[in-house]
């Protein structure tokens, strides 16, 4: 049975898009059940995944593989999981800043967190602060992620806070960010409420911001 | 101690900076010059190890004149030891080839969706085209398509970044071969000129630390280097 695990988390760590939904399939069938596949199977892989990335093991091509593989697996679970009410943690808010187009570690903070049983709203990326301000007014989401890839855009990390705290805003919710020239230093300076170093911290950290972990 | 402008001078940059320091440097200014390899960006952690092995092994007390931008945080946490370091306060090469940080917030904010292409990038294939040929071999070509969407569907530009005129012109025809795979996003091809003028100025400063403003980061001896530091 915990074999099933491991192959699924292997699967994952490989990128094999193919193999993933079959395995999730057959863990099913054998009685296992929608959340102890996808915690123990998906989301090891996908930590492991994380943990490689940032030590320089892994790189992006690689990631994005491994995340597609998650991807088609949590597809398969997706319906029973909705089913089973296992989100119920909270809502989860992301977005790209304001001039920066990279979103697949945000993306990948999308995943795990819906991995992590947070419903999770896709703001998509090069986001105004405004954007972010009228965002978090309709959908009143838990934490604001925000991601940047570049060192002249994380900058605007600092003003989407501003503008959040202009708008009054700033105290509904907990503020998080990530992307690979942020760094916990920054975060702090900036009056951030979390830093993530990948995705799969990310997630726990949101779980631990909405008082779960 | 003596007074900054009294240093010897030492030059440790890219190689982006060769021919434009080559132009520009007075003779009799800089000691040793140490060109580093286009790709050292690509990680971060290699770049800022490269750099603070050969500031440690600067043997007498000099200003450093350090051909980089922040280039990805790779400076970040670099220790001036017993120098005296100047850098440019730019994000990266591009800033410098176009001549101002003003010049390079102009192309930012006008298109923040554009890829760059400087001669170094193209001579150290740091540019779509070759990235896919690499993931292809790997992964094969359908797989290699669709990691190369991923992460480069969303640009709009593709622009090659010179300081002189003579450069575009001889790094055409690989940026238009670049240009050519990145059609399969839309990518608009297009030719910047910039200047020297920045680097212009860095030898100046170079030449009389107190000349150094707001374009330029200064770290005494004993101090570090850290991001704060370039963010206007």
């Amino acid at each position: 049975m915990s074999d099933l695990f491991e192959q699924l988390a292997t699967v994952v760590l490989e990128g094999e898009s193919e193999e993933s939904p079959v395995l999730v399939r057959k863990a099913l069938d054998e009685g296992l059940s929608p959340k102890e596949i996808l915690e123990n199977g998906l989301i090891v892989g996908m930590n492991e995944v994380g943990v490689r990335f940032r030590r320089g093991d892994m790189f992006v091509p690689e990631v994005l593989m491994s995340a597609e593989a998650m991807q088609m697996g949590l597809d398969v679970l997706r319906p029973m999981l909705a089913e089973s009410n296992v989100q119920m943690m909270g809502k989860v808010m992301l977005g790209t800043v304001k001039g920066d187009l990279h979103d697949i570690g945000k993306n990948l903070v999308g995943m795990m967190c819906e991995g992590a049983g947070f419903e999770v709203i896709n703001l998509g990326f090069n986001v105004d602060p405004e954007v972010f301000v009228e965002a978090i007014k309709e959908h009143k989401p838990d934490i604001v992620g925000m991601s940047a890839l570049l060192t002249t855009t994380m900058r605007a990390m600092g003003y989407t806070i501003k503008a959040i705290e202009e708008a009054g805003l700033r105290d509904s919710v907990k503020i998080i960010v990530g992307g690979a020239p942020v760094d916990q230093a920054f975060s702090e300076r900036i009056g951030a409420d979390g830093y993530g170093a990948n995705a799969p911290g990310a997630a726990d950290l949101c779980k631990q911001l909405v008082g779960a972990a | 101690m003596s007074s900054p402008e009294k240093l010897p001078v030492v030059i440790l940059a890219c190689q982006i900076f060769e021919s434009m320091l080559a132009d520009l440097l007075p003779e009799g200014l800089a000691g040793e010059i140490t060109y580093f390899d286009y790709g050292l960006h690509r990680l971060p952690q290699n770049l800022q190890w490269t750099l603070q092995e050969a500031i440690d092994a600067i043997e007498q007390p000099s200003l450093v004149m350090v051909g980089y931008g922040l280039c990805g945080n790779g400076l970040d946490g670099i220790k001036a030891r017993q120098h005296t370091l100047l850098i440019p306060k730019a994000d990266d090469c591009i800033t410098m080839l176009l001549g101002s940080h003003k010049a390079y917030m102009r192309e930012f904010e006008s298109e923040p969706g554009t890829y760059y292409l400087s001669k170094g990038w193209l001579e150290s294939g740091s540019h779509p085209l070759k990235e896919y040929h690499e993931i292809a071999e790997k992964y094969g070509p359908e797989d290699a398509d669709w990691i190369m969407d991923q992460q480069y569907q969303h640009y709009s530009r593709l622009a090659l970044v010179a300081h002189k005129q003579e450069d575009l012109d001889k790094y055409r025809p690989e940026a238009e071969e670049v240009a050519r795979y990145c059609e399969r996003w839309g990518y608009r091809y297009e030719e910047i000129l910039g200047s020297d003028a920045y680097v212009r100025r860095l030898v100046e400063v170079a030449a009389a630390l107190d000349r150094a403003d707001e374009d330029f980061v200064v770290v005494p001896p004993g101090g570090a280097i850290s991001q704060q530091q370039f963010i206007r």
